[in-house]
Order: C-alpha cells, then sequence, then structure tokens
C-alpha cells in the first residue's frame, strides 16, 4: 500500500537482531534468520535504513508498528500493515511516541533521593548500586519476616508481564500485587463478570453491527480498543451494501458526538436510566428475543429462590419502575427520543450496547443497565453483538517449591482483602490504607506504569501515603509526580527499546504481538521486566528458581514456544493471530466460554444475569452494600440494574456537574509530555497545552464570565485554576475539564516562558470517589 | 505527467488528528510550546479544524482536516513577489526556502491559511533533534521563511529512487503523503487526478464531492466528501 512495501527490501543484517545477538551471544527463537531488512535505494545512498517491527505501548490498545531506523535513530513510526489491530494506521499518539523515545524529560541513570523525600535531591547511581540496595531490603524484610509488607503498585501491564510480576512476588512471599485499575475500566470489567460471568472486558463487532449505541464515555477518543473502533466505524459507513447507525449518548459533545449518526444529550450520570428506559419499551413491545431470554438468561422473569422466597425479576422491575415518563424526567431526554432509539434498537438486528471501556467510564449499575440491553436481542456473542476477547494458550511457567518464608507471608491476608472478587482498590482507598497501616504497615512498595499522586481522586493523600512507606521504588521513565515521591527510581526504557510480548486485544480473536528494540537504548535505562529477572537471580533462593530466565526476552521466548505457529514469519511479521473469531452458538459448548465462565459463587449454568447471582451471593453474606428502600426490596435491587437518585444537599453550594471524558490526544503513559499532543489538545474549544473549563452558553450568561477568563472550579475536594471556554455542545448545568492536563513535575516547554511550567488543572484533584462530582464556579 | 490530488471522505474522518501529528513527524514542523501556540503561531500543516455552531441541544461542529489545496490556480503564488512559492509541473504547490524574503504576502493571500511563517528558529531540546526526518527536502526551515504542506515531496522522490533501483516504471500508487498512510479511518486518498482510472479520479467526480471555497476560483486538488 505504501512506498514501504516489504517485497522491495533486500535483507541483510541490522541493528536489532545485531545488539540482540551481541546481547546473547547465541541466536534465538525471536530473532529473524536473515536479519531486518534494508531498503535499497536508502543503502545505495550510504545510509543504513530499516524498517523494525513492533508494538504501541502509550495505550491498551497494543497496535503493530513500524519504525523507519535511519543509522541508528527512529525517525518515524507508521502501522505495521500486517497487525489486525490497526491494519497499517496509527493515530498520533503513536506517531508521538518518538518524541517519548527521545524526550529530554527522561531519567537517564537510576537515582536515589537523598535529602528529605519529595524534596528533589537525587544522587545517580550506578545500577549495580541500585539492584544491591533493593535486594539488601528485599533480603532483609524477608529474614525478618515481613515479606508480606512489601507491595508491587502497577498500572497496565502488557503480554506475560503482570504473571511475571505475579509469580516474583509470590516467590518472595508477599501476597500484595496492587492493580491500580482505570475506574471506567473496572466497571466495565466487573460488570461483565457480574451478569455475564466473564472476567474480562467487552469487545463489540462494530464491523458486523447494524446499531450501535454508546452510553457515555468516548468511544472514538479514548476507550480501550479505540483504533479498531475507527475504522469499524467507516467500515460500518461505507464498506459494506447496508450503511448502518451508530448513536451517541453523552452529556458533552464529544468527536464520537459529533461523529455518530446522532447524539443524544443526557444528564450526567443518568445514561443508565435511558437504557432502562429502552429496556421498557423494548419489552412492553415485544421486540426482545423471547426465546433467547427464555433459555439463556437468568433473572428476566420473577422467580422464587432455593428457600421458596420470591425474587423480583429484570422484567417488572423496568416495567413498573422505568416507564417513558419518569425516564424522561430523570434523564431529560425526550420520552419520543427515548421510544423511537428503543425501536431502532431492537428492530436493526444486529444490535449493540455498547458500555465504556476507558478511565471516565459509569458507574456499575449503570453499566449493567446498558448490558442488559444486549442480552435483551440476543447480541451476546452474536455477530455484531459483544465478543469476548480469546487469549493464547502459552507454556506452562515451570514449577518451583515455595519456602517456608513465602507460604508465611501469602498466608497474610491482602491488603485489600476485604474487597469482593479480587476487586482492586482505589488510589483513595489505597491511600487511606498505608496512611493508617492497615491492615499492617506497608515497608517496602514498587510502582510500575502507574502515577497514583496524579491520577487518583484526593492525589495529596497519596503523596503522603508515598511519604510514609519507607522504601518506595518507582520504574518511571520521567520524573512523575509519583516518582517524585519515591526513594529510589529505576528508570525504564520506553517500549521502543525493549524485548517484549503483547497479546492482540479487540479483535476478538486471539494473537500475539512482539515488542522488540527498535534502537540501542538511548539512556542508562532498562526493562522493568528485566530489572525483576535481575533482582530474582540477585535474591537467589525460591525466587530465582521461580524465575529461571537470563533476561525478559528468553521468558517470552519460552512462554510463546507453546502456540502453534509458523516462528519465522512471526518474528518477521511480528504478529500472529488467529484472522477469525468463532461465535458461540447458544447452547453449544463453546457457550461456556463465552457466558459464565469464571463465576465464582453463581452457577456456571450458560445464562446471562439479569439479576446477578454473584451479587446475590455476596448480598446473602451480608457484604454488600444495599440501597435505600424505594418499593422494591433492597436486597434484590442491589443484584439488578437500577437508579439511585443522588442525595441532592449539595446542589445549592455546588451548581455544576462536572463531566469527565477522555480526549484521543491523551496516551494512557507519557501524558502531559510530548509536545505534539499538547498542540493539538483541544479540538472543539480550540485550547492547546492549559487546561480549560468548558461552560454552557447558558451558565456563562449567569455566572458573568467570558470565554478566555480565569475561574476557580471548586468541588468538595478541592478546587483547580483553568480558563473558561464556552461550548454550546454540553448539557446546560455541565461544566467539562479535560483530563490529563495539569502535571506539576513534567513538561517543560516553550519560548520565553520564565516558569517553564504548563500550569493547569487536574481534574482528578475535583473528583468524588463515586458518582458525579458536583462543583461550583467563580471568578478569580 | 500526473497531477496530484487528495481526497478526504468527512463520512470516515474522525477527527483524531493523527494526520496532524503524521505530518509533523514527516516533515519536521517544530512544536511551538503553550506561548507561542496561544498567539496563533503552532506550524501544522495539517490541522484539524472545528467550527462549532448551533445552540443546546441541536448543536453542530463541523470537522475539517486542512492540508493545503494545492490549488490549480494559486493565489499565493501570484502573489509572491521573488516567485520563491510555485507551482510545479505536477501541480504541487512549493516554496523555495533560499528564495523566500518573509514577506508574508501568501500568508494573506491564501484563503485557506495554510502558510505558515517562521517567527523563530526552529529549536527541539536536546535529545529530542534525534528523531527528526533526514530527508533533505524536509531539513528545519531557517527564521523568516514560509513553510506549507508539500504532499510529501520528499515520498514522491524516494517512491520514482525506489522504482527505479527496482527496474520498474514508478507508478502512482507508489507514492503517499504521510496523512493518508496513517489515516485511521482510512479517509484520505491519493493519486493522479488526471487518471480516469484512479480512485480519486472516481471519487472528485462522485455526488459527495466538493471542495474549500469552491467560488474563489482556486481550483483547489483536495477534494472533499460529504458526511451521511
Amino acid at each position: 500500500m505504501s512506498g514501504f512495501s516489504r517485497r522491495t527490501f533486500i535483507k541483510l543484517t541490522g541493528l536489532s537482531a545485531a545488539a540482540a545477538a551481541s546481547a546473547l551471544g547465541t541466536r534465538s527463537l525471536l530473532e529473524q534468520r536473515t536479519g531486518s531488512t534494508v531498503r535499497a535505494a536508502a543503502a545505495a545512498a550510504g545510509r543504513q535504513e530499516t524498517l523494525v517491527n513492533t508494538t504501541c505501548a502509550l495505550c491498551p490498545a497494543g497496535c503493530g508498528l513500524q519504525v523507519r531506523v535511519v543509522d541508528g535513530r527512529a525517525v518515524k513510526v507508521e502501522g505495521n500493515p500486517l497487525h489486525p489491530v490497526n491494519q497499517g494506521v496509527c493515530c498520533l499518539r503513536g506517531q508521538a511516541s518518538l518524541e517519548a523515545l527521545y524526550s529530554p524529560e527522561r531519567i537517564r541513570h537510576p537515582r536515589v533521593q537523598t535529602g528529605p523525600k519529595g524534596g528533589g535531591d537525587w544522587r545517580e547511581i550506578s545500577w549495580d548500586e541500585a539492584l544491591a540496595l533493593v535486594t539488601a531490603k528485599l533480603a532483609e524484610l524477608r529474614q525478618a519476616g515481613q515479606a508480606h509488607t512489601v507491595a508491587f503498585l502497577h498500572g497496565e501491564t502488557r503480554g506475560s508481564l503482570r504473571g511475571l510480576i505475579h509469580r516474583f512476588m509470590a516467590a518472595y512471599g508477599s501476597p500484595n500485587v496492587l492493580a491500580l485499575e482505570p475506574p471506567g475500566e473496572q466497571t466495565a470489567r466487573l460488570t461483565m463478570f457480574l451478569s455475564q460471568g466473564i472476567n474480562g472486558y467487552p469487545v463489540y463487532d462494530l464491523n458486523n453491527a447494524n446499531y450501535a449505541i454508546a452510553f457515555g464515555g468516548n468511544l472514538l477518543e479514548s476507550s480501550r480498543h479505540v483504533i479498531g473502533y475507527l475504522a469499524a466505524l467507516a467500515f460500518m459507513r461505507r464498506g459494506r451494501p447496508r450503511r448502518g447507525k451508530f448513536v451517541a449518548v453523552h452529556p458533552r459533545l464529544s468527536l464520537t458526538g459529533v461523529k455518530a449518526d446522532e447524539w443524544v444529550p443526557i444528564r450526567p450520570g443518568t445514561e443508565g436510566v435511558l437504557a432502562l428506559g429502552m429496556a421498557n419499551v423494548i419489552i412492553n413491545s415485544n421486540l426482545y428475543d423471547a426465546d433467547f431470554v427464555r433459555d439463556f438468561t437468568f433473572g428476566f422473569e420473577d422467580f422464587t429462590d432455593a428457600q421458596g422466597k420470591p425474587h423480583i425479576g429484570f422484567k417488572r422491575l423496568v416495567l413498573e419502575h422505568y416507564n417513558l415518563e419518569r425516564v424522561e424526567f430523570i434523564t431529560g431526554v425526550p420520552a419520543a427520543t427515548i421510544a423511537r432509539l428503543a425501536g431502532e434498537f431492537a428492530t436493526n438486528r444486529p444490535a449493540v450496547a455498547i458500555m465504556p471501556v476507558e478511565p471516565d467510564g459509569l458507574d456499575l449499575y449503570a453499566a449493567l443497565a446498558v448490558h442488559a440491553l444486549n442480552a435483551l436481542v440476543g447480541s451476546l456473542d452474536a455477530k455484531g453483538g459483544v465478543l469476548v476477547q480469546r487469549f493464547p494458550e502459552l507454556a506452562p511457567w515451570p514449577a518451583y517449591q515455595a519456602d517456608a518464608i513465602a507460604q508465611a507471608g501469602l498466608s497474610q491476608p491482602r491488603l485489600d482483602a476485604d474487597h469482593p472478587f479480587g476487586v482492586p482498590l482505589t488510589g483513595a482507598a489505597l491511600a487511606d490504607r498505608l496512611l493508617a497501616a492497615a491492615p499492617y504497615p506497608v515497608n517496602a512498595l514498587f510502582l510500575y506504569n502507574t502515577n497514583p499522586v496524579f491520577e487518583s481522586p484526593a492525589g495529596g493523600r497519596m503523596a503522603e501515603a508515598l511519604l510514609k512507606v519507607p522504601f518506595v521504588v518507582s520504574f518511571a521513565s520521567t520524573l512523575d509526580e509519583s516518582a517524585a515521591h519515591a526513594d529510589l527510581i529505576l528508570p525504564a526504557s520506553t517500549f521502543l527499546e525493549v524485548w517484549g510480548d503483547d497479546f492482540v486485544e479487540g479483535t476478538g480473536y486471539a494473537g500475539v504481538s512482539l515488542r522488540r528494540p527498535v534502537v540501542e537504548p538511548v539512556h542508562d535505562t532498562r526493562n522493568p521486566a528485566d530489572v525483576l529477572l535481575q533482582l530474582a537471580a540477585r535474591l537467589g533462593g525460591p525466587t530465582a528458581q521461580a524465575l529461571p530466565y537470563a533476561d525478559y526476552k528468553s521468558l517470552v521466548e519460552s512462554r510463546l514456544a507453546a502456540i502453534d505457529m509458523d516462528r519465522d514469519r512471526f518474528v518477521e511479521n511480528g504478529v500472529w493471530s488467529e484472522m477469525v473469531y468463532f461465535n458461540a452458538q447458544p447452547g453449544s459448548p463453546a457457550w461456556a466460554n463465552v457466558v459464565g465462565r469464571d463465576r465464582l459463587n453463581a452457577p456456571k449454568d450458560g445464562r446471562f444475569d439479569f439479576f446477578s447471582r454473584e451479587l446475590f451471593a455476596l448480598a446473602a453474606a451480608g457484604a454488600l452494600p444495599l440501597p435505600a428502600a424505594s418499593g422494591v426490596a433492597p436486597a434484590d435491587l442491589a443484584c439488578l440494574p437500577h437508579f439511585t437518585a443522588p442525595a441532592d444537599d449539595a446542589s445549592a453550594e455546588y451548581p455544576f456537574l462536572l463531566v469527565s471524558q477522555g480526549l484521543i490526544t491523551r496516551p494512557r503513559n507519557w501524558e502531559g509530555i510530548l509536545p505534539t499532543l499538547q498542540e493539538c489538545y483541544g479540538l472543539q474549544s480550540n485550547m492547546k497545552w492549559k487546561s480549560w473549563v468548558e461552560i454552557s452558553p447558558a451558565a456563562a450568561k449567569s455566572l458573568g464570565v467570558a470565554s478566555g477568563d480565569r475561574v476557580w472550579v471548586e468541588s468538595p475536594a478541592g478546587r483547580v485554576q483553568a480558563v473558561v471556554r464556552i461550548y454550546p455542545g454540553l448539557w446546560p448545568n455541565a461544566v467539562y475539564l479535560p483530563a490529563g492536563l495539569g502535571h506539576r513535575t513534567l513538561v517543560r516547554w516553550g519560548r520565553g516562558s520564565a516558569s517553564n511550567i504548563v500550569i493547569g488543572a487536574n481534574v482528578h484533584q475535583l473528583q468524588a470517589d463515586s458518582g458525579v462530582t458536583r462543583v461550583r464556579i467563580y471568578k478569580s | 505527467m500526473p497531477r496530484w490530488g487528495m481526497v478526504i471522505d468527512l463520512d470516515k474522518c474522525f477527527a483524531c488528528q493523527s494526520c496532524t501529528a503524521a505530518c509533523r513527524m514527516e516533515n519536521n514542523t517544530p512544536p511551538a510550546g503553550p506561548d507561542q501556540t496561544e498567539r496563533g503561531r503552532a506550524i501544522l500543516w495539517n490541522e484539524v479544524l472545528a467550527f462549532v455552531h448551533g445552540e443546546y441541544p441541536k448543536v453542530e461542529v463541523l470537522l475539517v482536516p486542512r492540508p493545503c489545496q494545492h490549488c490549480d490556480n494559486p493565489p499565493c503564488v501570484r502573489v509572491c513577489p521573488v516567485k520563491a512559492t510555485y507551482k510545479n509541473e505536477e501541480g504541487i504547490v512549493l516554496v523555495d526556502y533560499e528564495r523566500c524574503i518573509g514577506c508574508r504576502m501568501c500568508t494573506v493571500a491564501c484563503p485557506y491559511q495554510v502558510r505558515y511563517f517562521n517567527w523563530h528558529r526552529p529549536e527541539w531540546p536536546e535529545a529530542l533533534k534525534a528523531h527528526l526526518n533526514p530527508a533533505p527536502e524536509v531539513a528545519p526551515r531557517p527564521v523568516g521563511v514560509v513553510e506549507k504542506c508539500t504532499f510529501c515531496i520528499q515520498r514522491l522522490r524516494q517512491a520514482r529512487e525506489k522504482a527505479a533501483a527496482e527496474g520498474r516504471v514508478f507508478v502512482a500508487s507508489d507514492y503517499q503523503p504521510a496523512c493518508v498512510q496513517t489515516c485511521t479511518g482510512h479517509a484520505r486518498y491519493f493519486g493522479d487526478l488526471d487518471d480516469p482510472n484512479s480512485l480519486v479520479y472516481e471519487l472528485s467526480h462522485s455526488p459527495r464531492a466538493f471542495r474549500l471555497l469552491e467560488e474563489m476560483g482556486t481550483e483547489p486538488k483536495v477534494y472533499y466528501l460529504k458526511q451521511g
């Protein structure tokens, strides 16, 4: 398709293969037999030019990249045409990823805090010294029977890395591997688990859907599988005989809303009610898939449990409590629109209802309501419906014998032991535990790919918590807000400098994508996965036995060995995947893999739960917070999708509702550092680099503020300053602050700017732990 | 002789701005920083513009990716006092940075505002220089000259060189600007507008096709296809 066609390359030994061979001494499975490819014309001009296939890590989409390397420098990124996720295209974040590789903000050597913690006095040390420090600390804690007080806090991990972390910690003797999952993604995963019994993110088959409706979030800007959805929507419109329809429901007109066939503005936080209203119409009009609902769902009709106790079903709940008048009153969406959407959804199958799988999502019961629509029209694992991502079967980890210390450590309760179904703690809850030393004090904490001080609501408490933990080790690449509070930084290489594996996600079918060094490391940094293996080797004993790998590359090689694939082609293409998604027929043996597979306390009977039996088991054990009585038994209501109106005590004091919505210009890692992204930031508001707050024209009038004014936006949790932008595409009572701006420790850019720091609002400082945050605005 | 042109399908464009970033990385336009950006001096040859109309809840936002339109009748060429800006024989409008005196007549004359003046010597902090595209056509421009989208002219040369090295005839599909290659919705098409067998010929004659400010008589070679 391009001027870079593979056919035309002469194969010569290239940079990455040579670098890898020198590191290992022998040829290994992942090396190309003939090395990398060199372009004829460039070679003739005396330049070494190669195209290296690798996998992006700037967001969880995990696209295949093809990086053009000239004389050892990476100069341009394109999409890998053979990669199933992005099929040759590359989003702006991938394009800008070279700015991360060569960023002046990168930490170049390991460093240790010398002054008071958080004070910014650092001394650069060698890797040997740094690893010795960590090893000594870990060995000391282990000897003292304190292995369980070492915690590993991580954000997104790719490929086998999560397994490596868990194995390292288990062999060392700590149960505390804590994932800080973005709240919206956690909700999506939990929703899949509680209703469909699958512990994973939903994948939406937009390529085959006739009708798609997205509730909340920002599907085309910040969803987990954004790149595939962009192409799928283009295909939905122009690639097939019948044009599909895409509807976006959210309070702010994002690019998703602009580019949707229809934008349905809605009161913030009531997206789930609209879904229930649609369900009401669909059930009332008998437009649902009655056979599917009867045979493959649970809790649609009222039922009696084993003890003979009656319970309300989804049908009666929706018919009695979510009639059009009430739904219109709550959501602000006209009844005629709700009825039309419901009719369109039920009669244009395959239809799919999309919940946000992204940091800013819905609350749990709203997401359950959205997902219930898919069960009503039989879109579970159907063509054009909700797919369950398959993953490849990898070789098992080698066996090892946990010693007595490890067994003692692992028998201790986890820091989040009281959280149901292994739901990770939120940043705020974790901060509270660290501060309260409950259930026990944490003596050492690793941070990988997460910046909780910036990202969690009440980040200040997190900073305090980090100061309190005596030994914080950060695998940061730049001095982000959390790394600034660490004792020791073991700087991570960028994804363009390391070996790794990455599972294909967002396609439905399974696949593995290879990450390989595109250039020699720019700085004295290492792959955190390699560092963990080095630490394991230094610790010796069972930790070393559990991880008998020279480096992460050989770990990946041994894990991938179980996949039946053409290895040479995998290495050359940078990716292997199955090419077809086989939808499971309801009731067939394969059906057990897509409905009920991961259930813990509910039967794996192949039935989708309108009435969540997982939640019911939890409620029976008294471990579920119950909603207030509202004509339905609270214990029943807690198991069904529903809406509880927030207590509006604060509405006079804090009149506005804060809307949060991710933007496509925000990478999940390296946010605030890549100048090209900063320069593209706010499209509709034409606001780059700096934080802004979007206010509706009506609200601006009542506040007496104009575009360009500086205002304070204040919530009960804190306040931030921002520049006003008046935007009519906003629920009149809502305000919007973009996420990802307002870093304190990063980004020195710009000519003649004295402070050299981009000051802006960090929206996370305002957010409440749950629900819609209320704010007030006043001039500054 | 091909007459290069582009078609952008607004039905498949989701305003993701990947073209904007790809263009920057391919063509070495410098980051302007917050202060210069606020003064409207960011150099993005391929910006996406947003026009917001209407009142809640009937709000319309028109999103237009805007490269240089490579007019067949380019106003910028006509006003240039030193013939620094010119249209080459394949229809691509270019700037000779050696000749440009920085008078900025062209930036005013261009109805599409796609010509960018270098107010400062382009700068990249330290290591960031390493990712600059080494092609001579996109060497960072000196202060005081005007620059603009070139349809990635270096890629045209590279494609011709490659075809020659492989001993085959260069064909239009060998050449593709960076924005076209990276477009996430596959919304951009590029090729020879004079070739009746080309996709761009077919699309530019589609009933959905239109050009920006057609009434100015500039005869742009960038076509848009209406949404919906």
